[in-house]
């Protein structure tokens, strides 16, 4: 047997944090789950389904407040076993970029899609009455969407859409391809019907029309659009201080090693702890460059190897041939 | 060390001509990118014009860790005269592709690459260069100043390079 050399073990350097979204079944109180035993390994630009994409972030910290308490017994008391009193996790990092999805998650509460109005329309913060939906019909995909040749001449090729169902008095989570606000009751969101739509994750940019359909710039979060879905068109987001909702998602954070080592970190459930918050860079003069600040704390789920409930799992995957 | 001088050296050179296969020089009578690193050649007085010109300079050790962590500054200067077509009014221009080229070639993923020993390989032995066991990193390019050299302008780039020496290695 002709064995080969190991090199030692030396401390990661890395430079920058990949994030990751994908998203937790509200109703079923499901997160996604991620396995690095079988797919730690993927290429950053191509994250395994259905994780998706969020960039790179930068100020990544994350920090345990798990308390360890010392029992005790005796007189004098000694030291004779030790206890988790309490387990909590948090992590904080900013965006580089601002999306549909880093701006949801960073403002923690319902994010809005700025709907196009109708031309009466009352003012309203977060967007007035906004005018009618556009119906999709068959032959949609995930990045294209079926509207017959009359309705794709109302679009017009960079405009933003939200692409989800009519709100129709449902109770609950509501939105596609993840929840986006919950609806405690139709009196509440003012029985409107475009009110999915104006909080739906489920966005894209048409970048293409020919043949009655839009082709969109990306994927749709909530993939292949089913019939009974509505298009409306929107001109940005908008997202407040306050709010009832909390934004929930799970987490993946990758970290490259220069030496072909990787550090991941899953949090299956992580809530945000803070309102919308920037953080400000300098560039020159008066020039600023403004990333999204998010503040995050975990949610417990319960690994099935051995029944412990756990916040977050930090993967390490070595570089080859190195001493373990 | 050396092994992780010329690795950085042969990475930056392939990546430079396959940004722009044009940017060439000759040079002991051989045609070749247009990318040399100042003392593996004969010495000169002269900054040749087009040409990205590396030269090591800092050295760092730190012997903390399993394996010595060695950081070594390269500075790369270039200059160009402008085309002589035009007179040298387009000397701006050619020194923003330049920079536009040692940018890219340098911030490419990744910013890492196998070290590699290259003694075999030397004075056309035909050798294969031999695959180490760790890599050579880097961090962006540091861009200096414009200056200008009577027509001539000139730049001098800095790269961070490190490694970490191996068992044995030299």
């Amino acid at each position: 047997m002709t064995a080969v050399g190991v090199v030692a073990a030396v401390a990661p350097v890395t430079r920058r944090v990949r994030a990751y979204f994908a998203p937790v079944n509200r109703v079923a109180g499901v997160p996604t789950v991620f396995d690095a035993a079988q797919t730690g390994a993927f290429a950053l630009g191509a994250p395994p389904a259905p994780w998706v994409d969020l960039g790179w972030c930068s100020g990544f910290v994350r920090k345990s407040a798990t308390k360890v308490g010392a029992l005790t017994t005796g007189a004098p008391a000694v030291v004779q076993s030790q206890v988790r009193t309490e387990v909590e996790a948090t992590l904080q990092l900013e965006f580089e970029s601002w999306g549909k999805l880093q701006l949801a998650l960073a403002s923690g509460s319902q994010q809005m899609n700025l709907l196009q109005t109708t031309v009466a329309a009352a003012a309203n913060g977060s967007g007035g009455v906004s005018g009618k939906a556009v119906p999709l019909v068959a032959g949609s995909t995930a990045t294209s969407l079926s509207v017959g040749a009359t309705a794709a001449a109302q679009f017009q090729i960079g405009e933003l859409v939200a692409v989800d169902e009519d709100y129709v008095a449902q109770v609950g989570f509501v939105g596609s391809g993840a929840s986006a606000a919950y609806v405690s009751s139709p009196a509440s969101v003012g029985n409107d019907i475009n009110y999915v739509r104006r909080v739906s994750l489920n966005v894209g940019r048409v970048v293409g029309i020919a043949g009655g359909m839009l082709q969109l710039g990306g994927a749709l979060l909530a993939g292949v659009p089913p019939s009974g879905m509505q298009v409306s068109p929107l001109v940005g987001f908008v997202d407040r201080e306050g709010g009832g909702f909390f934004q929930e998602w799970s987490g993946l954070f990758v970290m490259d090693g220069e030496q072909g080592d990787r550090v991941i970190y899953y949090y299956p459930r992580l809530q945000a702890m803070q309102g919308s918050a920037e953080t400000v860079n300098a560039l020159a003069g008066t020039l600023e460059q403004v990333s999204l600040a998010g503040a995050f704390r975990a949610l417990p789920v319960t690994d099935a190897n051995d029944g412990e409930t756990v916040l977050s799992f930090r993967s390490y995957l070595p570089g080859a041939l190195r001493a373990v | 060390m050396q092994n992780a001088r010329d690795t950085f050296y042969v990475t930056l050179q392939a990546r430079l001509a396959a940004i722009n296969p044009a940017r060439t020089m000759v040079l002991r009578g051989v045609t070749r990118p247009g990318v040399l690193v100042e003392e593996n050649e004969l010495a000169s007085a002269v900054q040749p014009a087009n040409v990205f010109c590396l030269h090591w300079t800092g050295l760092s050790v730190n012997a903390q860790g399993a394996l010595p962590l060695v950081g070594m500054s390269c500075e790369i200067q270039y200059a160009t005269d402008g085309d002589s077509g035009n007179g040298g009014m387009d000397r701006g221009r050619l020194l923003s592709g330049m920079d536009a080229e040692l940018s890219a070639a340098v911030s490419a993923a990744p910013q890492n690459a196998v070290k590699m020993n290259y003694v075999g390989s030397a004075g056309g032995s035909g050798l294969a260069p031999v695959a180490m066991a760790t890599n050579v990193f880097w961090g962006d390019v540091v861009f200096g100043a414009v200056v200008v050299n009577g027509e001539r302008l000139e730049r001098v780039a800095t790269v961070e390079v490190f490694s970490y020496q191996e068992a044995g290695e030299l």
